[in-house]
């Protein structure tokens, strides 16, 4: 009896969820692997031979060149996030809980005004005229303003402040979660602090750094218009390559292949994740 | 009751988008390219409200023309010179109509029935305008800026500024180095492209969107400009200078266009027309520095505008300058893959 | 110094972050065309903006976009969270992994094979265009918003209703409803904040006929400094400062 009553409802339900994403998810990303596959044509936009050659053209060096610049700038990005926000959410976690919810509130609402705006509130501090030099200028540390704008260190500055809390918050919720018994025990057992730190803060925090880096490294190839505007269209990210293969050059397949590259990019980092999860599930078990 | 007012948000959302009574007319621009007031008195006239939307390329215009294709969402655009004859040669314009333009005949002769749409049969010309050299003069010290060479010398290392555009900045590198900027042959680009990978350490950034920001916002010194940008720019930074190089300027010029499956050809129309109005093209002229190939308009301008040398160029200006053409598919493919390699050169 | 130091490093990671946005609201109220210097303080900025038809269609697209997507999302998401937890079925680990790969896949590479989707059908780019994108990205963080909730939920009591005679959907609207309803808000204004702030898939997504705010201020950036922007950030923080209070207040009655 019951289930005849509860089908008609759970059928709905599930036929939603399941038409939402095979139809949004699952078809759009088998046509992106699809037209990966496929022959540019200038006229239309895809025809048939099929071909490897668009996977080929990702290790030529003009377009290596750019991805392991991207890549680099992501990583410099990931590891800048890494060294500000593992501290950072560490003190986080020793405050009271009061005062944890207000500062994780804090780190969100920056969010609330658009990234696009907050990246161009960025340009204005990192220009030539800009408030930065103007100020080292007006305090004498520098006699003439610093090249900011238009340069890596920009798009790398401009990377890191919109992408630091997606670091802070898998990493506050790991240390949230490291029980002080632990370090006591590690303590009490002799351990210093180093050996502490590196043999149970570390492994424990893994997962969350892991986290951390697939929410920041990922992102931080993609941010397109970071680059363009604090960049200067000369420091290019995978995301400007796919755009503009996409929108301006409307090579298709090429574009289509270096998304799978990025996504390819992603499962290894999810695989990664997750095996660090498993290893220290066991350890524990252990 | 909950359900009630879920289902009212989301009928009022979805007629919020759809219901639009009031005429609307795509326009799909250049950025800043156009002055508000134009649209606005547009639509104080007719009624029909003016959206207008930017690209910063050719190209952009074009993949993005094509990707709407079947929708047809936008009902002009402006492409330039070399663009028009391409988009016409693949069937992607509706024609024009010229019963319904009653101010057609007062475009300057020299600027209408060339090669690349004969007649006009697909395109009305807007504005023409020149890609010049721009230095800011309290900056490059005192030797004369006076060619596209000058970009080369190591002075302005890293205070070099480049349009956003393929076409013209291979246009400089065949010039520099006596080829024609039109050129199709594969070695004369290659050399360019050579000779351009020199000139890239130097370059701080590329600018099509508005390349006069980067002299005001004091990033570069010298570099590539369009004249009205230049013009534009000297209200704002009185040092910041227009030259025609000695190896020649570039010479465009932007038409508007109909898209093959335009909604509402009949605003185009209207719209085209109202441009094409003597004091609407002069005032466009005076405000955003181009020049406009309306003769009537011209006699209308301010005097300080008609004689400004940045918007309408002397005979002398123009020795050397060349004018864009449609160089082909094929060499189209070498400047597009020499334009990457330049790009991505780091 | 052990107990300060970490609060001074605290303090100065706030004040980075925040000073852009402290530059934004300050230089909103700056009567300088440049934005570099200070020239008095005028409302001059929000005047132009709000002048600005374009710019005030756009935030009104914005806005609609942001209340359907979040709307639908919420809904949506509840239901999949719902079903995920309540019920057994074939291949619940691959609907499970097609929303984690949603949420991390980079927005770019959702926002190429969107496109290519509705190319393919034919669908015209515009609101329903934007309205599907939105959704499917703000998807997952919906479902794990609620599915947080209902972990600590007791099982005994959906069954209890059910075994006294309610039927699945009477069960649902009745118990579970109120139990995930701080968890629908919650995740109806994270659907909210990542729509409104998208500018990857719309770059993607939209045509002419719907401009949106995160479009029109990528145009206006791209050619320069635009003290309009300001104004227009400063607005943007303080309601969406103000709906969060709002939010706020909400669910601490209701948790009265």
């Amino acid at each position: 009896m019951h289930n005849s009553h509860r089908q008609p409802f759970r059928t709905a339900v599930l036929v939603l969820v399941w038409g939402w994403l095979l139809v949004l998810v699952l078809a759009p990303n088998l046509l992106v692997v699809g037209t990966s596959v496929l022959t540019r044509d200038p006229l239309s936009f895809l025809s048939l031979p099929l071909t490897l050659e668009n996977y080929a053209r990702l290790i030529d060096p003009l377009y290596l060149e750019v991805f392991l610049h991207s890549l680099y700038m992501a990583a410099v990005t990931t590891v800048c996030c890494l060294v500000i926000g593992y501290p950072f959410a560490w003190a986080l976690s020793r405050l009271s809980k009061r005062q944890q919810t207000l500062l994780i509130f804090l780190l969100i609402v920056p969010f609330w005004t658009n990234s696009l705006v907050r990246t161009y509130a960025l340009k204005l501090l990192l220009a030539t005229n800009g408030l930065i030099n103007n100020g080292l200028l007006a305090i004498g540390l520098i006699d003439e303003p610093l090249t900011l704008l238009y340069t890596e260190l920009a798009v790398i500055i401009g990377l890191v402040y919109l992408l630091l809390p997606f670091m802070i918050l898998p990493l506050y919720s790991v240390f949230e979660d490291l029980r002080d018994e632990l370090l006591l025990a590690s303590h009490d057992l002799g351990a210093g602090r180093w050996p502490t730190f590196i043999h149970v803060v570390v492994p424990l925090t893994l997962p969350g750094v892991l986290a951390g880096v697939l929410l920041v490294l990922l992102p931080a190839m993609g941010l397109f218009f970071v680059a363009d505007i604090l960049g200067g269209s000369r420091n290019l990210l995978v995301g400007n390559v796919i755009k503009s293969q996409f929108l301006d050059a409307r090579d298709w397949p090429f574009g289509a292949a270096a998304s799978v590259l990025l996504t390819a990019a992603m499962a290894l980092l999810l695989f990664a994740h997750r095996l660090s999860r498993r290893r220290l599930g066991e350890e524990a078990e252990v | 009751m909950k359900k009630l007012a879920l289902a009212g948000l989301l009928a009022v959302t979805l007629s919020g988008c759809g219901s639009d009574d009031q005429q609307v007319l795509n326009l799909y621009n250049w950025s800043e390219y156009m002055p508000q007031e134009v649209l606005d008195r547009f639509q104080e006239e007719t009624g029909i409200r003016v959206v207008y939307t930017t690209y910063d390329s050719n190209e952009a215009m074009y993949a993005r023309i094509k990707l709407l294709d079947d929708s047809g969402q936008y009902d002009l655009a402006v492409p330039s010179t070399y663009y028009v004859n391409k988009m016409r040669n693949e069937g992607l314009l509706t024609p024009i109509d010229h019963s319904k333009l009653s101010n057609y005949g007062q475009l300057d002769p020299e600027l209408t029935n060339l090669n690349i749409d004969p007649d006009n049969a697909y395109s009305i010309p807007y504005l023409w305008g020149t890609t010049g050299l721009a230095y800011d003069a309290s900056d490059v010290g005192e030797a004369p800026v006076t060619a596209w060479a000058d970009l080369w010398k190591d002075d302005y290392s890293g205070r070099v500024m480049l349009t956003n555009d393929m076409r013209e900045v291979f246009h400089i590198g065949l010039r520099v180095l006596g080829y024609s900027g039109n050129s199709t042959n594969p070695q004369e680009i290659e050399a360019a492209y050579n000779k351009l990978t020199e000139l890239m350490p130097a370059v701080r950034t590329f600018n099509s969107d508005a390349p006069r920001m980067p002299y005001l916002e004091g990033e570069t010194d010298i570099g590539m400009i369009w004249n009205g940008e230049a013009v534009m720019g000297k209200a704002d930074m009185p040092s910041l200078e227009y030259v025609y190089p000695q190896e020649g300027v570039i010479v465009w010029l932007d038409s508007f266009v109909i898209p093959k499956n335009a909604k509402n050809v009949d605003a185009a129309h209207q719209f085209i027309d109202f441009v094409m109005r003597p004091d609407i093209s002069a005032l466009i002229s005076e405000d955003i520095g181009y020049a406009t190939p309306n003769l009537a308009a011209r006699e209308q301008l301010d005097p300080a505008v008609a004689n400004d040398r940045a918007s309408y160029p002397t005979a002398v200006d123009l020795e050397q300058s060349e004018f864009q053409e449609d160089v082909g598919d094929e060499a189209l493919q070498v400047y597009t893959k020499y334009w990457e390699l330049l790009k991505a050169g780091r | 110094m052990s107990r300060w130091l970490p609060k001074v490093y605290l303090a100065l990671v706030y004040g980075l972050l925040y000073l852009p946005i402290l530059v934004l609201v300050v230089f909103s109220f700056n009567r300088s065309r440049t934005g570099y210097s200070w020239d008095g303080l005028s409302l001059h900025w929000y005047q132009s903006l709000f002048n600005n038809h374009a710019m005030v269609q756009a935030m009104w697209n914005s806005l609609w976009l942001a209340l359907a997507a979040a709307t639908v999302s919420t809904l949506i998401g509840a239901l999949t969270a719902l079903a995920l937890h309540r019920y057994r079925f074939r291949g619940k680990r691959v609907l499970n992994g097609m929303l984690f790969v949603v949420m991390m896949s980079p927005e770019i590479v959702l926002a190429i094979s969107l496109l290519a989707l509705f190319l393919l059908v034919g669908l015209q780019l515009g609101f329903v265009s934007l309205l599907l994108a939105h959704v499917t990205f703000c998807l997952p963080f919906v479902v794990i918003t609620v599915m947080a909730r209902l972990s600590g939920f007791d099982e005994r009591l959906p069954e209890a209703a059910r075994d006294l005679g309610a039927s699945e959907f009477t069960m649902t609207r009745t118990v579970l409803i109120p139990v995930i309803a701080p968890a629908l808000l919650a995740g109806w204004l994270l659907g909210f904040t990542l729509s409104l702030d998208d500018v990857v898939v719309s770059t993607f997504v939209s045509g002419p006929s719907y401009e949106i705010l995160p479009l029109r201020i990528y145009s206006m950036v791209r050619v320069g400094l635009k003290p309009e922007v300001n104004a227009l950030g400063t607005l943007l923080l303080v309601c969406s400062l103000m709906m969060l209070m709002l939010s706020q207040w909400i669910l601490t009655r209701s948790k009265r």
